[in-house]
């Protein structure tokens, strides 16, 4: 017999049309943080799926503690000790913590010897004692809408762990955490191991793998390239596997021509729908041929700036000046046509109608002009040309081409989609709010090369990211915000990602 | 071990007429329908009646088949126009849900809407002696904008104060019943029929008792209207930028407000179509079908009209077909319950098992594409 509490062997899973997992191979060892590295659509999520008793393999075994057994559904993983922590959590908002997690295992008990009831009070301690233990540190009795996302992630753990997992698979945990969160969350995760527990933890964050993971199965397209261990592999080394080729982290390029003012956002106010100032006093100049980013926490007010510009927030207080023009109170629509180009942060439910085709998304913000109607009527061969040639141009994949339902696309072929619309429309400025949310190394590598492109031809560019690597990394002018308000405003040599961090914390006043 | 591969075998042969998705739209409505037909049949059987019989005598009563004797002037012909005169409102009301549905609002008002352009038409020209060449486009008219204003209020309450339309439209329902009972009752009524006064033939939409051929037919004028309008209506939501903007918006507002679409402005136009092609169905039904109005009493067709434009996929050509289907099962009731001695009732039983089980196409599209997943890995791993 093995070491390994966990072994998958010749694993392969079909889906119509694609190979998710073909003849994949991995044993886990009991006590280690064992990472699933890959890009989106590499076949991590399938592979961990099967563990996790969602979906049966078309071939291969699996065994548990050396026995091999077959996982027919979530509840049967949960009996051999495995518990899943989802990336889109799966919890009731109305009720507390502790409701929560006992959901389905409801400790029962009787009064009186005959009316069944819920033990709320011995399970609220139960969870309490279980949250001190390892670290997590929540109060039972809360309702989950009152929660972060980061302890609502906490609420996920303690239920994998309250129904006595022992093998626990963390399925892309970092992707809505800030910084910090993940610093934290890292930081449980070693506790957990450290506490004997086994962790396989998906991502397709090289960092994250390199702080916290012992060793690192690397897939591509569904087959497993390599078994590493991390302590022994450079980051650039893991990505290349991942990637299939040489990737670039530093995106080359020249420094910034600026020329004439293009965007001027002056004293701006943006108010809530309670009311409450979300963009408070807000001031900046962006130029042609400049990208200027806006750095930040999440949800201190850098959206809200970018849909008052764009015009899908109502502006309180302050102007906002196109090329000189006071765009105001000009419509959505009107915006577009002045020159505007926006790439939403939500590309689901505000960059695409997910149930529309391809071609008809990439002519959205076009549909209503020449060539693509005219009197009215519209014209399907302007957009089925239209959108062949962005498909062609953009590289963008989908299973039936133009005729794709959008919905059907991965998010990094919609992301793309929307991006190439964007561009397309050829504005002087263009917006991104988190181009790069969701999508993989090789995805952003392109998006990042993309911006670059525009600013080179003289676009004005105004980029709201959660990621600092990426603001540092493509940023000419960086404008920190904090509580609604800008910390700084800077060009990005004057400042180091440190002095950025500190602005973000609201920790660096001038 | 083979045998259950037979019977696998079997029932992927059973799913593959529905697999092929370009033909969903067609085949799930008519599997649908197959199925009801076999639940009602099982439902007549128990009853202790013959089933075959039983649809062979609706088809005879809604002028499909021929009978096996007319009375006199009357023919298969006649039964047929009568069958065409009864589909007519039925097939405004599913293209007014059926519009309204594209852009994601729930239209229950259609009764309403019929109600009151069905009155309105009924006491400014079925009362006024106007001559028919001027009366009947009137009677048109009246209808659509009457209908239309009253969508077009609920769209607006939608987009001023985001009142939901489901409710909006079941409280004008109830608000257009009783004030029109009202009237009707105090200034309208014919004291023998109990319902409104009857309307002059010149304004009526269907010719009644028409003598052709020593035949005497209803001949439903606003027929072909519906199937123009149907086609009309087809084309505006596929190809014109007022039908792309309403779609976009039914589909993600958000998406649609961020492209530029003025939603609210779209809301309210999808429900003013909507509501003008309830008044084109109320106008057909109380000033075609019918010649009068009875008080306290909201058509049925209003509702129908929520399940047959289910039936037809929201689709305006679909629509056409379900209605068709519908209304043959409705007017067929009477032939058959006398002939088969089988209660008229039946036929609602079937009716609402057709469209119950159109309401089921979502489910039976998702489990046909379940079914064809497993075929495929099936079939892989066998080679």
């Amino acid at each position: 017999m093995s070491d390994y509490i966990v072994e998958m062997k010749h694993i392969t899973k079909r889906f119509p049309g694609i190979v998710a997992n073909d003849d994949v191979s991995i044993g886990i060892k009991k006590g280690e943080i064992f990472a699933l590295l890959g890009e989106n659509g590499a076949g991590k999520s399938t592979l961990m799926s099967i563990l996790g008793g969602m979906y049966e393999p078309d071939e291969g075994e699996i065994y548990i503690r050396g026995e091999k057994v077959q996982i027919s559904s979530p509840n049967h993983a949960a009996k051999l000790n495995i518990g899943m922590v989802h990336q889109h959590f799966k919890l009731v908002s109305d009720y507390t913590i502790t409701e929560n997690i006992i959901l389905g295992v409801e400790p029962m008990k009787k009064f009186a010897g005959l009316f069944p009831y819920v033990d709320i009070r011995n399970a609220n301690r139960k969870i309490e004692e279980l949250s001190k233990n390892f670290g997590l540190e929540v109060d039972p009795t809360k309702k989950i809408a009152d929660l972060t996302v980061s302890m609502q992630q906490r609420v996920e753990i303690l239920k994998v762990l309250y129904r006595e997992a022992e093998i626990l698979i963390f399925d892309e945990p970092t992707a809505v955490l800030t910084p910090q969160e993940i610093e934290f969350l890292l930081g449980i995760i070693e506790g957990l191991r450290n506490g004997g527990k086994t962790i396989i933890l998906i991502t397709h964050k090289l960092e994250e793998i390199k702080k916290v993971a012992d060793r690192c199965a690397v897939l591509n397209k569904g087959n497993l390239v390599d078994v590493l261990d991390v302590k022994e592999t450079s980051t650039k080394q893991m990505a290349q596997l991942m990637v299939g080729r040489e990737v670039n982290f530093e995106s080359a390029k020249a420094p910034a021509v600026m020329k004439e003012e293009v965007l001027k956002v002056d004293h701006l106010t943006v108010k809530n729908e309670d009311g409450f100032e979300v963009v408070k006093d807000v001031s900046f100049t962006i130029h042609s041929g400049e990208i200027f980013a806006i750095a930040g926490v999440a949800d201190n007010g850098q959206v809200e700036i970018a849909d008052a510009i764009a015009g899908l927030t109502k502006v309180s207080g302050g102007k906002v000046l196109l090329q000189g023009k006071d765009i105001t109170n000009e419509s959505i629509r009107n915006r577009t046509e002045m020159g505007i180009s926006y790439i939403p942060e939500d590309r689901q439910s505000f960059g695409l109608v997910l149930d529309f085709d391809l071609s008809t998304n990439l002519a959205l913000k076009q549909y209503y002009r020449e060539p693509f109607a005219s009197k009215g009527i519209l014209s399907k061969e302007e957009f089925e040309q239209f959108g062949s040639k962005l498909i062609d141009k953009y590289d963008i994949r989908s299973g039936q081409g133009i005729k794709t339902q959008v919905r059907s696309m991965s998010g990094g072929n919609q992301q793309k989609a929307i991006i190439a619309r964007e561009i397309e429309l050829q504005s002087p400025l263009m917006i991104f709010v988190q181009p790069t949310r969701g999508v993989d190394i090789g995805a952003i590598e392109n998006i990042h090369k993309m911006m670059i492109q525009q600013r080179d031809q003289g676009k004005a560019i105004l980029l709201v990211s959660l990621e600092l690597d990426e603001i540092m990394n493509v940023a000419d002018t960086i404008g920190v915000i904090y509580n609604g308000q800008l910390q700084k405003i800077a060009s990005s040599e004057s400042l180091t990602t440190n002095e950025v961090g500190e602005y973000m914390m609201g920790a660096k006043h001038e | 071990m083979s045998k259950d591969k037979k019977k696998k075998s079997l029932r992927y042969s059973l799913i593959r007429p529905i697999s092929n998705e370009k033909w969903q739209p067609i085949s799930i409505p008519f599997v649908s329908i197959i199925i009801s037909f076999i639940a009602a049949a099982i439902v007549i059987l128990l009853i202790g009646k013959n089933p075959l019989q039983a649809f062979y005598n609706l088809f005879q009563g809604a002028g499909i088949l021929p009978k096996p004797s007319y009375a006199g002037y009357k023919s298969m012909l006649t039964d047929f126009l009568s069958l065409l005169n009864a589909m007519t409102p039925l097939v405004f009301a599913s293209l007014a849900v059926a519009v309204a549905f594209r852009a994601g609002l729930f239209n229950i008002g259609v009764s309403g809407q019929m109600l009151v352009s069905g009155f309105l038409a009924t006491i400014i020209v079925g009362y006024s002696g106007l001559d028919a060449i001027i009366a009947k486009p009137l009677v048109l008219l009246i209808g659509m904008v009457a209908g239309g204003l009253m969508g077009g209020l609920v769209g607006w309450l939608k987009y001023k104060f985001n009142i939901n339309e489901v409710v909006t439209t079941i409280m004008l329902n109830y608000i257009a019943q009783y004030v029109i009972s009202f009237f009707i009752q105090m200034y309208y009524i014919d004291p023998v029929s109990r319902q409104s006064k009857y309307i002059s033939e010149a304004a009526r939409l269907t010719l009644v008792n028409v003598e052709i051929a020593n035949l005497k037919m209803d001949i439903p004028l606003g027929f072909i209207l519906a199937i123009i309008t149907a086609i009309l209506i087809k084309f505006v939501m596929d190809k014109t930028v007022v039908g792309f903007e309403i779609k976009a918006v039914g589909n993600n507002r958000n998406a649609a407000k961020y492209a530029g679409i003025k939603v609210g402005r779209n809301t309210v136009l999808a429900m003013v179509i909507s509501g003008g092609l309830a008044g084109l169905a109320g106008v057909t039904y109380y000033l075609g079908y019918f010649s009068s109005i009875q008080p306290k009493v909201l058509s049925s067709i209003g509702f129908d009209s929520i399940a047959v434009s289910l039936l037809g996929n929201s689709h305006p050509i679909g629509v056409i077909f379900s209605s068709f289907l519908v209304s043959i099962i409705d007017q067929g009731s009477t032939y058959m319950s006398s002939q088969a001695g089988i209660r008229q009732e039946i036929s609602s039983v079937i009716i609402g098992l057709i469209l119950l089980f159109s309401a089921c196409g979502a489910y039976l599209k998702h489990k046909v594409s379940r079914l064809k997943e497993k075929e495929v890995d099936q079939k892989e791993s066998e080679s």
